[in-house]
């Protein structure tokens, strides 16, 4: 009886003649060596970037039904919004908008007295970008990633590169660009990186996210004149963010005595958990004009720079001029 | 009841597709289980003859697409998932529900722990604990499976 039961499971693990095609060991062998071959594909090539799109395009339907409920309960949410609400928060955005025209008068007679300064010093004159209004569509879905999906892409001549800004500040950067969404990055993600100005004392750095919600400023020494609560600004070297924009607040700084390097912790301003409206900046044209110095050096040594920019006027299309650019702020950063 | 097609099996991992795409907020996506992996693993279990390894690596393609994240990582951990839970399939029959429950979930563990060295490998951050909540959910999902297409732990009489 027992060699009968043998037999039975025998012939269960190898059923010749049910055809059942190959066994799953095979065919788990085969299909973890093209997953693999597609993962090594994917991370060292470009080639799947346009199978991707294409995936995304096609699913872009079944998306929009995925999508739909979140958007039935908001819009029913507004359908039932009270009026009471509504006239008190129209009195509060009026009276936002008072104050902000205001500053805004102030703000157009300080650029214009800036740009004048910038010409009269030889100095350019920063090109402000234009913007498209995005709306956030949902949240990454991977959640090792900080990612957000907007609904605005190829088909709304959004590129990868373009930086990405909420009302209180920098939100990231996309990433990826599908025909109808693209992928916006944040700089809380572990692979962005931003370069920041402290605000107070104009001191430059590149801040990292850290993949929980924070930003890093690594590579600073311990005794460097950063504060909690200090406000960080983009700087504008990069050519991808304008400059001046809000990024993160200082929260903590940890010194470490085993460490060279002080350990600075920050929070972004920009809150994208609690609205949906983004503006995605248009990248600026790669022109040398693009990459605005800070006034404060131009200032310090104009007469070089005037000089070297009749120099770079000569040799027109060289990259000279960005060159020398750097050289002086590392000369002007020196004594520091 | 225990007659099966194709199309049920193709219909139900749509459905498991758009769950995944279903927009998951905040504490959501921490419990949000794996859709796909639950369901191609019910039909793998309960139907082999429909669908193989093969089937879950296509799964998995599509949640890698879906999700964003680097191509072919939910697809490598879905084929050996699918392997692991179709060289036992045969035996599940003497099973009973709380042996394949945990059978289940020691699957799900297993694709979860994969997912996790390979995200790892790939540089990102430690998630914490709260990364293996997707396997309780998981298993109310395979619950939920039971209930909609029947159980796998009767003796078949077809």
């Amino acid at each position: 009886m027992l060699k009968g039961v043998h037999q039975k499971l025998e012939a269960q693990q190898t059923p010749a003649f049910f055809v059942r095609g190959p066994s799953p060991f095979s065919g788990m062998v085969f299909f973890c060596a093209l997953s693999v071959s597609i993962m090594a594909v994917d991370a060292r090539f470009n080639y799947l970037s346009q199978v991707r799109q294409a995936f995304i395009a096609a699913l872009h339907p079944l998306e929009v039904v995925a999508n739909a409920p979140s958007e039935w309960y908001r819009d029913v949410q507004k359908y039932f919004s009270a009026h009471n609400a509504l006239v008190q928060e129209n009195y509060a955005l009026k009276q936002q908008a008072f104050e902000h025209q205001i500053k805004l008068q102030r703000l157009s007679t300080i650029q214009a007295e800036n740009d004048h300064l910038r010409s009269l010093l030889n100095g350019n004159i920063p090109i402000q970008p234009k913007a498209v209004l995005g709306e956030i569509s949902h949240m990454g879905r991977d959640p090792f990633t900080h990612t957000v999906v907007v609904n605005r892409g190829s088909q709304q001549n959004i590129k990868a590169g373009q930086a990405v800004v909420d009302s209180k500040g920098v939100i990231g950067q996309v990433t990826r660009v599908y025909p109808f969404t693209s992928e916006v990055t944040l700089i809380t993600d572990k692979e962005l990186s931003i370069p920041i100005q402290i605000e107070r004392n104009q001191l430059r750095a590149i801040a990292f996210g850290e993949g929980n919600n924070t930003l890093d400023i690594p590579y600073l020494p311990t005794n460097v004149d950063i504060k909690v609560g200090d406000k960080l600004v983009t700087s504008g070297i990069d050519g991808v963010y304008p400059s001046g924009l809000a990024v993160a607040t200082v929260t903590k700084i940890q010194q470490n005595p085993e460490s060279p390097f002080a350990k600075i912790v920050s929070t972004p301003v920009a809150d994208v958990s609690n609205h949906l409206q983004l503006l995605l900046l248009e990248l600026p044209e790669a022109k040398e004009s693009n990459l605005v110095p800070p006034s404060a050096i131009e200032v310090v040594d104009h007469k070089k720079e005037g000089e070297t920019k009749k120099n770079s006027e000569l040799r027109k299309n060289s990259g000279t001029e960005k060159n020398i650019n750097h050289k002086n702020k590392a000369k002007t950063n020196a004594p520091h | 009841m225990r007659h099966t097609s194709l199309v049920s099996v193709y219909i139900s991992l749509l459905i498991a597709l758009l769950c995944q795409l279903f927009p998951w907020v905040g504490q959501g996506i921490i419990f949000r289980p794996d859709f796909m992996l639950v369901v191609i693993l019910y039909w793998l279990l309960r139907t082999p003859n429909l669908c193989n390894v093969g089937t879950a690596w296509f799964a998995g393609l599509m949640v890698d697409l879906a999700t964003g994240s680097l191509l072919g990582q939910h697809a490598l951990s879905f084929s050996i998932a699918a392997f692991i839970a179709l060289s036992y399939q045969r035996r599940l029959v003497l099973f009973n529900t709380w042996q394949l429950t945990a059978y289940v979930a020691a699957i799900l563990t297993i694709e979860r722990v994969l997912i996790l060295l390979l995200k790892l490998f790939e540089g990102n951050e430690n998630p914490g604990w709260h990364y293996f909540w997707p396997i309780i959910t998981g298993l109310l999902l395979w619950q939920f499976m039971i209930m909609m297409f029947g159980g796998l732990t009767r003796p078949k009489t077809n």
